[in-house]
């Protein structure tokens, strides 16, 4: 289907639920605006800030994903069973869905559109040295490569390293260096001074 | 699609891309929200009408498989009568074929849809409801028959329909590092069949064990997989 057809059956079909009783337009309107504008990577960046800046966060947050991101707010559909990882100096996480497109929604938003490709479905359980490396991170031999598959419950949240040089800063300082490829695992945290 | 060659290519990254690429995206996504909702959140069953689109149309795009997907399901539920859509489309006019919902469970969905849809919820509702609700753990009946540290091997192949071993992994051996809990199974949820929660486990594969001599050194996958995929090794 041509994308101006896809567009004209989608308004049919919202044409036709909305006749039928079926679906509340508003409703749908406020889900859009929901995840355009309340939900993002910036939710998972504070998470991952207050877990650099209070060690007993991070341990909760490392024992418990979900409860540990539901106090500051953020929590919901495809967020049951939050677990994050952590990278150290030793292994680096990345996290994958090769069965379709799993993904933590309330800390990271929607996932973007190469997240959801096949070729990044398909490469990075196989490639993932080859394909961090493509994709900017090149990762020294020594450093393990975890790869989670999200197959079924658990959404995988990564915990990047803290960068050098971030000592003097706060939580709302430090959470602007986290960005959403850090979070999957395709990239590091920002250094400070950074883009 | 893990590991299969035929999709390998460049991950093409773009800068600054929108939540939703059109404005039919967004549409598409708000009324699978909703509809999902409408039916008791299967989510399983949604992915497995996604799974049995010709594969021209599943590999379309995300959204032309979720809007494919959502109107396989409203067909399935009766909502819509099969072709009804296209009929439409084609400027009949509109026979009553699929029957209307409730007015009270559209207003029911609407209002718990609603209440997600604040930028902070309380921790207790996130923390601890939440999961219950959108979340699959149920009690299973038996005790988990694997352990951290135990040995598996994947069955070898995969059962017929909707499932959640991932292909690559099927036949491998795996160390089991550690135990989910026990929740609705998919395989049999995503067709309505009653059966028992199973146990969920996350299983570690090295990158030799999986790809041979394709592998690359120093890697792992670490893969979520129920109890009845696995067996002890």
């Amino acid at each position: 289907m041509k994308a101006d057809e896809t567009a004209t059956r989608v308004e049919a079909l919202e044409a036709l639920l909305v006749e039928k009783g079926i679906v509340d337009p508003r409703a749908v309107d406020e889900v859009i605006e929901h995840y355009e504008s309340n939900v993002g990577p910036l939710n998972g960046a504070k998470v991952v800030a207050r877990a650099w800046t209070d060690p007993a966060y991070r341990r909760r947050l490392l024992a418990d994903g979900t409860r540990a991101v539901a106090e500051l707010g953020f929590g919901g559909p495809e967020a049951q069973m939050i677990i994050a990882v952590e990278n150290t100096p030793t292994v680096h996480n990345v996290v994958v869905c090769t069965l379709c497109s799993c993904y933590p929604w309330p800390v990271l938003g929607l996932p973007p559109g190469w997240y959801k490709s096949p070729e990044y479905r398909s490469r990075m359980v196989a490639q993932p040295r080859g394909l961090l490396a493509e994709m900017g991170l090149e990762l020294p031999a020594a450093v393990r490569i975890r790869v989670w598959d999200s197959s079924a419950d658990a959404r995988y949240l990564v915990v990047p390293e803290r960068p050098p040089g971030t000592d003097g800063l706060g939580e709302a300082d430090l959470a602007r260096l986290v960005t959403r490829d850090s979070m999957i695992g395709v990239s590091r945290a920002l250094s400070p001074g950074d883009g | 699609m893990g590991g299969r060659s035929e999709f390998f290519g460049t991950v093409a990254r773009e800068a600054d891309e929108p939540v939703f690429h059109e404005p039919w995206e967004g549409r598409v996504f708000g009324m699978s929200a909703f509809v999902l909702s409408l039916l008791g959140r299967n989510v399983d069953a949604f992915r497995f009408a996604q799974e049995q689109l010709p594969r021209r149309v599943y590999l379309s795009g995300y959204y032309q498989r979720w809007l494919a997907g959502l109107e396989h399901r409203l067909v399935e539920a009766g909502y819509l009568g099969p072709g009804e859509v296209d009929a439409r489309l084609a400027g009949h006019p509109a026979e009553a074929i699929g029957r209307g919902a409730s007015p009270i469970r559209r207003e029911v969905t609407s209002r718990v849809l609603r209440l997600l849809l604040r930028p902070r919820l309380p921790g207790w509702l996130v923390g601890r409801v939440f999961p219950r609700i959108f979340g699959n753990a149920r009690k299973a009946p038996e005790r988990p028959r694997f352990s951290e540290g135990d040995r598996v091997r994947v069955r070898a192949s995969r059962a017929p329909g909707h499932t959640r071993q991932p292909g690559y992994v099927s036949g491998k051996p795996g160390v089991v590092v550690s135990h989910l809990g026990s929740t609705v199974f998919p395989d049999a949820h995503a067709v309505g069949r009653r059966t028992p929660p199973q146990h969920l486990y996350t299983v570690a594969f090295e990158g030799a064990d999986l790809w041979v001599d394709a592998a690359e050194p120093g890697t792992e996958t670490r893969v979520d997989l129920y109890e009845s995929y696995l067996e002890p090794l």
